[in-house]
């Protein structure tokens, strides 16, 4: 993208950003919709008009609420150690690790740790078939020139003075 | 650690590259004198309380629950799928406690929370950790989803089921980071930077991904209702 294409992104990317602002504090007026500058794209404001309207919170159960509670509240006990015998301190310790597959990091950053992986399979994919094909591409192509009769007489000299040498050094191994 | 890096930029497990500001203050004496900073952060009291007793970490999971609950489900399409994931940011995030730093600024106002981005920061991990054992992606209508107005109005409660079901459908085919901004700016109802603080991305490309996904989102609407 141009410059200019890429300011004028930014640009419109700022009026809709502001709109978005104007359209969420509209909810606590309890407006249906917002004031917005002329110039932003009649699509993107409907399109966050019906978002805005359809794209609500989800709760949890009661009961899953209380139940991971629980279970947050168990793994804090485990966390402080009690007071040794006299002494009044709280030493925290590390709860155990929750379940997840070996290496993961939940506080790794995002860009290390997102849905890269699936983008970055096909391209490795891609490269080791596209080396493999040149690999085959190549054999090919030096089998196909060592069976094609040469054109120039000093390729000819040279594929014959080849072959003599080849016949010398066997010559001189079986003898 | 020169004093610019120090105040400017540091990228510490929060991510969040911005600008902080110090404002010393009896008991961050210490941290400001070796360059660090205090800062205004709308969940700091809950915040120290549970780093000096684990039990007040309570207060924390009360007040972020259905917000992370509704960012699994809308990443994931499923409620036992999405308790998992809650479950599990909540459960690291208690163990990593002592590993969150503040990362707000005064230009945020009062209602900043940079824990709040922390903890988006390690459910986006753990939902993209699932989505990545699961291999699927969200294609449900999420009729949980749909407001309900009145229950005895059952022609208009499913027309705007309807209609959140068509809406879901276009924020689903959208890629990946611009789905999770949309649902990050539309449902949890998070300001550009915190967005940002959690896709580690900049503010700017933040908007320019929001802008995009709504066209977007504009055209497959439109389509869908000719």
């Amino acid at each position: 993208m141009t410059l200019p294409g890429r300011d004028a992104a930014e640009a419109d990317a700022l009026l809709t950003d502001r709109y978005l602002e104007s359209l969420l504090a509209a909810d606590d007026r309890r407006a249906a919709d917002a004031p917005a500058d002329a110039s932003l794209d009649r699509s993107v404001r409907d399109a966050a008009t019906r978002l805005r309207r359809n794209l609500v919170r989800v709760h949890p159960s009661f009961r899953f609420e209380e139940r991971l509670a629980g279970r947050l509240s168990d793994v804090a006990r485990s966390m402080r150690l009690a007071p040794a015998a006299g002494g009044g301190a709280i030493v925290a310790i590390r709860p155990p690790r929750p379940e997840g597959p070996a290496g993961f990091d939940p506080l790794a950053d995002p860009n290390d740790n997102d849905d890269t992986s699936a983008r970055t399979r096909p391209l490795l994919i891609g490269g080791a078939l596209t080396s493999a094909a040149l690999s085959i591409a190549g054999a090919a192509f030096v089998a196909w020139r060592r069976t094609r009769p040469a054109r120039s007489p000093m390729a000819r000299a040279a594929r014959a003075a080849h072959a003599e040498r080849l016949r010398t050094n066997l010559r001189g191994r079986v003898g | 650690m020169s004093a610019r890096s120090a105040t400017f930029g540091r990228r510490g497990c929060n991510g969040m590259a911005r600008p902080v500001f110090g404002r010393v203050s009896g008991q961050g004496s210490a941290r400001a004198r070796r360059g660090a900073v205090t800062h205004l952060d709308r969940d700091r009291p809950l915040v120290e309380a549970a780093r000096r007793d684990p039990e007040r970490f309570d207060a924390l999971y009360r007040r972020y629950l259905a917000q992370v609950y509704s960012y699994a489900y809308y990443e994931l399409g499923d409620h036992h799928e999405a308790e998992d994931a809650t479950e599990r940011t909540f459960l690291a995030a208690l163990s990593n406690l002592d590993r969150f730093e503040e990362r707000a600024r005064p230009a945020d106002g009062d209602a900043a929370s940079t824990f709040r981005v922390w903890l988006f920061r390690i459910a986006r991990n753990v939902v993209a950790n699932q989505r990545r054992q699961k291999r699927r992606r969200p294609t449900l209508p999420l009729e949980a989803a749909a407001v309900v107005p009145d229950p005895l109005d059952v022609e208009r409660g499913a027309a705007l089921r309807d209609e959140a079901a068509e809406a879901w459908r276009a924020v689903g085919r959208l890629p990946a980071d611009r789905r999770r901004a949309i649902v990050l700016r539309f449902v949890e109802e998070m300001s550009t930077a915190e967005i940002a603080g959690i896709l580690g991305r900049s503010e700017g490309a933040v908007r320019v991904l929001i802008h995009r996904a709504l066209r977007s989102v504009g055209r497959d609407l439109r389509e869908e209702s000719r």
